[in-house]
């Protein structure tokens, strides 16, 4: 639990006397002054703490991700950060995953990437539904062959957005990302063409009909996506990149949070 | 005479069913935290042999490609062969020292892994085989599944012990015999720790 969420929840709560007592005492308590790294609240699909990718990729990961999810009904979420401090890649990656709760409750099938800038290493956490499509093995293929070439010429975007790329289409069965390079780019574009009309579809379809249940709002978020996604075909600048801030179309992890260390790690 | 001996006997039957819930979920709890000790070491136990598995692949894949430091490999030779001897008890609190020695040989194997791993920094021509890269990332994440297991496994141990002990379910313990169960050192994480004692050789 986080400290300062404590002590918002203790002002809002106007607590007095003894009982405020108590909760500083807790708070007090629980925040030890050094050791192991925070597990940082996400920011929807993309949470890009250490600062790796402009708005634009940003953005367009977000979408592709909730679509993804929309499609295929599985988490896939992205984490940078500046700095592990005292944890270790394995154990810090292992806490966010299960306490994000990625995946579905049934299947346990999240991922998580997680990159960090200062010690330039890389892991994908993969939960226990999805071990037997994004291998260990495969997932060190995706960081060698895709991920660290593009980071080792300080390509971020590329390397991110290709890697994600290659990660979701392992999911899907298909290797042709994880291992060549000339063939990606080309896909890729035509990956990003033939969704968009599928996607502006289900955006259109929630938003006219809505969703019974947990989520609130749909009809004004639904047009909200379908002007991003018109506007993201015009690529270079058409928003600002704060609009997704905020998780804005991120319709929330699963709740699963299954995650037995499955994955690999690399640097770059 | 009448009123007093019913108030008495409902009182009784519900004091009765009280301590009935109690025990019950006691013993409940109990049970169900053996339950998950004895999955988080299957779990364990089933990542260990998937090691030991894989290793021979490695060795092939290491002498096949490269001219490689005997004393390395032959280590890791060693060492899989006395893992191959010990096996996990199946009764963990009635062999607290047959756990301990599975640990150690095991321990032994990722550390000779490590070393392997290690060294195999300086043979560029082996690391340019994706099937070695491909058997260490396999290698490695089956050593993070472990060091996750583990530390899964800590944390039911304590959890059991913790109830046996404390009241009211420690009676329940008591009358049922529910042993306390060894528990393990916690792993730090494998990666880092056998490159260190590689240096040390040095």
């Amino acid at each position: 639990m986080n400290a300062h969420a404590q002590l918002r929840a203790c002002r809002s709560q106007r607590l007095s006397g003894p009982r405020a007592l108590g909760v500083l005492l807790a708070v007090l308590l629980t925040c030890s002054p050094v050791g192991a790294r925070d597990v940082p609240a996400n920011d929807g699909w993309v949470t890009d703490l250490g600062d790796f990718l402009s708005a634009s990729a940003e953005a367009s990961l977000e979408q592709r991700l909730e679509s993804y999810r929309r499609v295929n009904g599985q988490d896939v979420a992205l984490l940078t950060i500046a700095s592990l401090e005292d944890s270790s890649l394995e154990g810090f990656s292992l806490e966010v995953a299960r306490s994000w709760k990625l995946g579905s409750v049934d299947k346990n099938d999240g991922v998580l990437l997680l990159v960090v800038r200062d010690s330039r290493e890389l892991r994908i956490e993969v939960g226990h539904g999805a071990e037997g499509l994004l291998t260990d093995s495969i997932s060190g293929r995706i960081i060698r062959n895709v991920i660290s070439p593009q980071f080792k010429q300080g390509r971020f975007d590329e390397g991110l957005t290709q890697g994600v790329e290659a990660m979701l289409s392992a999911l899907e069965g298909d290797l042709t990302l994880v291992d060549t390079h000339e063939k990606r780019s080309r896909r890729r574009r035509g990956v990003g063409f033939s969704f968009m009309p599928l996607f502006m579809f289900i955006v259109i379809i929630t938003s006219l009909f809505g969703r019974r249940g947990r989520r609130r709002g749909m009809g004004g978020m639904g047009w909200f996506l379908m002007g991003s996604a018109l506007g993201g075909r015009r690529h270079g600048g058409g928003f600002g990149g704060g609009g997704f801030s905020g998780g804005s179309g991120f319709s929330g992890f699963g709740g699963g949070g299954g995650f037995g260390g499955g994955g690999a790690s690399g640097g770059w | 005479m009448d009123r007093g001996c019913l108030i008495s006997l409902i009182t009784g039957v519900v004091l009765v069913l009280i301590v009935g819930a109690t025990a019950m979920s006691g013993y409940n709890g109990l049970v169900s935290d053996q339950e998950m000790i004895t999955a988080t070491t299957a779990g364990i136990d089933s990542m260990y042999k998937r090691r030991y598995d894989l290793i021979p692949q490695l060795v092939a894949t290491v002498k096949g490609a490269a001219d490689y430091e005997s004393g390395t490999l032959q280590a890791v030779v060693d060492a899989r062969a006395s893992v191959g001897q010990i096996k996990m008890p199946s009764e963990l609190a009635a062999d607290p020292d047959g756990l301990a020695a599975y640990m150690k040989a095991q321990d032994g194997l990722s550390s000779a892994l490590g070393r392997l791993f290690a060294v195999s920094e300086s043979y560029p021509q082996l690391r340019a085989t994706e099937n070695f890269l491909s058997l260490q990332d396999q290698i490695e994440g089956t050593e993070n599944r472990i060091a996750v297991a583990r530390g899964d496994f800590i944390k039911a141990v304590l959890k059991y012990n913790t109830r046996r002990r404390k009241f009211p379910s420690n009676l329940i313990a008591g009358m049922f015999e529910f042993e306390p169960s060894p528990t393990l050192s916690a792993d730090p994480l494998v990666r880092e720790a056998p490159a260190i004692s590689f240096d040390d050789d040095q």
